[in-house]
């Protein structure tokens, strides 16, 4: 049996929690209800509640996509099919080298991060796991009802490769009608070791 | 007069960051509004900037330091005017940079100047 003053002890403990709880849940719905919070999207994060978020995000995004097996990469086909899935349904909003993401794109909160970079930020395989399922509450569409397998493996082949892509190789590339010839070696090559990363990855 | 009222100067500019919107002696156009304006251009996709929340990028180089910059591009001299027409038209100064034209009006260009200026 406890004394009277540990019961004492425990009372005030669970009465302080419970005071603070309800007090903290009474200010939550006076923000909540008020409308305090600014909702527009030019009013800019706050940067911690930003960089908390990114990095849950990686995680999140590290942890689903790590089973998935990476394919042959880098055929001038299939990056012209990249290229072509690229202009039609992403420079939009993620722009390209030299080209500029439409004024939709440009004025989102958060901002759609370029892809110049992706092979940095990204692995392959998380690529096309974003491609695939987006992501939830930053504007980034889920593309598997949209596009078919192959077509989501082009266009992360085109993405992996961007890196190695001048301003002029990308246009040359997402021009309508633009042919094989355009797809220059070093950009397949790009593509071919992105693809090639991912298998030592997976042998490790 | 100039003594005198340069530290309060000094503050002020110290102060940019905090909400004044007194751009430094030169800098025209309005830092406050420059400071939004260059998030409506995604200007912090590609740079860092301070005081602007965003991810670690480094497309473009960090925009932290360009009252300190001799240059922009490593092409012309680091004046207003000058980085004015480089946010405005990047290929006209640099050709063959990556960076896009982003569609800048005129008067978004300068405010956004004057909040880089302003640091």
């Amino acid at each position: 049996m406890l004394s009277n003053r540990a019961r004492l002890i425990v009372k005030t403990m669970v009465l302080t929690l419970l005071g603070a709880g309800v007090s903290a849940a009474i200010v939550g719905l006076i923000v909540l209800r008020g409308g305090f919070y600014n909702i527009s999207a030019t009013e800019s994060h706050y940067p911690l509640i930003y960089t908390v978020f990114e990095e849950g995000l990686q995680y999140s995004i590290q942890n689903h996509a790590q089973d998935i097996e990476v394919p042959a990469l880098g055929a001038p086909e299939q990056l012209l099919r990249g290229a072509t899935v690229y202009a039609a349904n992403c420079v939009q909003c993620h722009g390209g080298p030299g080209t500029a993401p439409s004024k939709h794109g440009m004025s989102m909160q958060p901002v759609p991060g370029p892809l110049v970079d992706a092979d940095v930020n990204w692995e392959t395989r998380e690529l096309y796991w974003i491609t695939r399922h987006g992501i939830k509450m930053s504007g980034m569409p889920a593309w598997e009802y949209h596009l078919s397998d192959s077509d989501i493996w082009a266009v992360v082949a085109f993405v992996s490769a961007m890196p190695a892509m001048s301003p002029q190789d990308f246009r040359g590339m997402t021009a309508p009608g633009a042919g094989v010839q355009s797809v220059p070696a070093a950009v397949q090559e790009s593509a071919k070791e992105s693809a090639r990363a991912a298998h030592q990855g997976d042998q490790s | 007069m100039n003594r005198r009222y340069l530290p309060m100067l000094l503050t002020a500019v110290a102060l940019a960051g905090c909400g004044s919107d007194r751009p430094p002696p030169g800098v025209q156009g309005d830092p406050e509004r420059g400071k939004i304006a260059l998030t409506q251009y995604a200007c912090h996709s590609c740079h860092i900037v301070p005081s602007v929340a965003g991810s670690k990028v480094y497309v473009g180089r960090p925009l932290d330091d360009l009252d300190k910059r001799r240059y922009i591009a490593g092409k012309v001299p680091n004046t207003q005017d000058n980085l004015v027409r480089f946010i405005r038209d990047p290929q006209a100064v640099d050709p063959g940079t990556a960076m896009p034209t982003l569609g800048v009006s005129e008067r978004d260009a300068r405010d956004i100047s004057a909040y880089l200026l302003s640091r």
